[in-house]
């Protein structure tokens, strides 16, 4: 082996492992995003508990900011993230959720219900969101444990040929154009409703918050 | 070896030192977590004291409003680590304590208890918790003390099987076994959660935080 051959392999080596580093990165870190997601959309209750225990205005608005602050934070971090699992060539090249894509969308949806209707005061957007989530959770997490991570499971070989990405790439195409059209009507009805007809342009209010409101 | 085989060669160390890098730095952060968890939780007391001692109502709001926003982000930083104990391929390939998964379950049923309780004022809830966060804190440390970091044996050959037994990739069909109970305890707390969640409606919460009886900034002190 020349010199030459040994840096061209070293260097496709660097390129190439730091790619799927990268990515296998983001997939590692995706579960804990996702469950983190979901955990602070759930502990909604919680919070407002709390809230209720301040006793300054200043205290519970700082407490309630701080909470929509870093749950929605993380969901869009999360959804952010997920834009890897709608390109095809990842998907057959490195192990990943087969049903990925689809929790995407489904986080996608989750964040449409929450820009366009008050899930903090409408229970039925409320329920809708929480649903689209928790179905997004489950659609992410089960592959990644009983598939990704469970190779090593014999008895589980079937289910985990079937949910990994890399070992069933007929289900690829299909999924991932899904994906894809479900991102595209989403993000259309976005933009239809919040840039083109105008209705969900929004208005700020006059007064701080209901909840300062009755105080007062 | 070829030029292509040795990438691949390298792109595979390269990967699987990342992952196993990434998966100590977490076991060996997690007793530390633990600790800190437990140790903000069992605060309480000194933290209710101390929150009696400020003159001005907002000190007494900014100190416990920190206090809870810290004890439940370590609490929900420890949850999310411990989901690598989940996982088959982890608690097999990697040494970790055996009581990772049921302690990641324990931490789990703690945020649940908090969802449905309220552990800041009902002393049953915070009891409730408070078992759950010590049984949780004795399955992970203990073994990572008697198990995973004993395995050099070296109390003698007695202590280096009770080792073997506390250790993941030593005794891998105890591990999974636990792991998959873990998975499937979580699993039905996240749809208690989620069922819990999906009731409570919306208009009780207003009335709730209409009710709080929150009062302006210029009354307080």
């Amino acid at each position: 082996m020349t010199p030459d051959v040994v840096t061209r392999a070293i260097s496709q080596a660097i390129l190439q492992g730091g790619m799927q580093w990268v990515v296998s990165t983001i997939a590692a870190f995706m579960p804990g995003l996702w469950a983190l997601t979901v955990i602070f959309h759930l502990a909604r209750p919680y919070i407002l508990r709390t809230v209720r225990k301040l006793t300054l205005r200043f205290g519970a608005d700082v407490w309630w900011l701080g909470y929509v602050l870093v749950r929605d934070g993380v969901m869009l971090i999360t959804f952010a993230l997920s834009t890897i699992f709608l390109f095809p060539n990842l998907l057959i090249t490195i192990p990943l959720p087969l049903t990925a894509p689809l929790a995407a969308v489904l986080l996608f949806a989750s964040l449409y219900v929450k820009l366009l209707y008050d899930a903090d005061e409408d229970f039925q957007a409320y329920r809708v969101s929480t649903l689209l989530l928790a179905v997004g959770a489950a659609l992410y997490l089960v592959p990644q444990i009983f598939a990704i991570e469970a190779t090593s499971q014999g008895w589980l070989a079937g289910v985990a040929n079937f949910l990994t990405s890399t070992s069933n790439t007929a289900w690829v195409g299909p999924i991932d154009a899904l994906s894809l059209v479900g991102y595209l009507a989403i993000g259309g009805l976005i933009y239809l409703q919040v840039a083109i007809t105008g209705r969900r342009f929004g208005r700020k209010r006059d007064q701080v918050s209901e909840a300062a409101t009755i105080a007062s | 070896m070829t030029g292509s085989q040795l990438s691949q060669a390298i792109i595979k160390a390269f990967l699987q030192g990342g992952e196993g890098f990434l998966e100590g730095t977490v076991a060996a952060l997690l007793p530390l977590l633990w600790l800190i968890t437990l140790a903000l939780h069992l605060a309480r007391p000194y933290m209710v004291r101390t929150t009696q001692k400020f003159s001005l109502r907002l000190g007494a709001d900014i100190w416990w409003l920190l206090y809870v926003g810290i004890r439940d982000l370590v609490l929900a930083v420890v949850a999310i680590m411990s989901f690598m104990y989940l996982y088959p391929d982890v608690v097999v390939a990697d040494a970790l304590p055996i009581g990772g998964s049921l302690a990641a379950a324990a931490i789990f049923g703690v945020m649940l208890v908090k969802l449905v309780a309220d552990a800041d004022d009902d002393p049953r809830a915070f009891k409730l918790v408070s078992t759950l966060l010590g049984v949780g804190s004795a399955l992970y440390l203990v073994p990572t003390l008697l198990g995973v970091q004993l395995s050099s044996a070296v109390w003698g050959p007695g202590w280096a099987s009770i080792a073997k037994a506390l250790t993941t990739n030593t005794d891998p069909g105890l591990a999974v076994a636990l792991s998959w109970i873990a998975v499937a305890a979580i699993a039905v707390m996240g749809l208690i959660a989620l069922w819990y969640d999906l009731r409570v409606p919306v208009q009780r919460v207003r009335r709730e935080r209409a009710s709080a009886g929150l009062k302006p900034d210029g009354q307080g002190g």
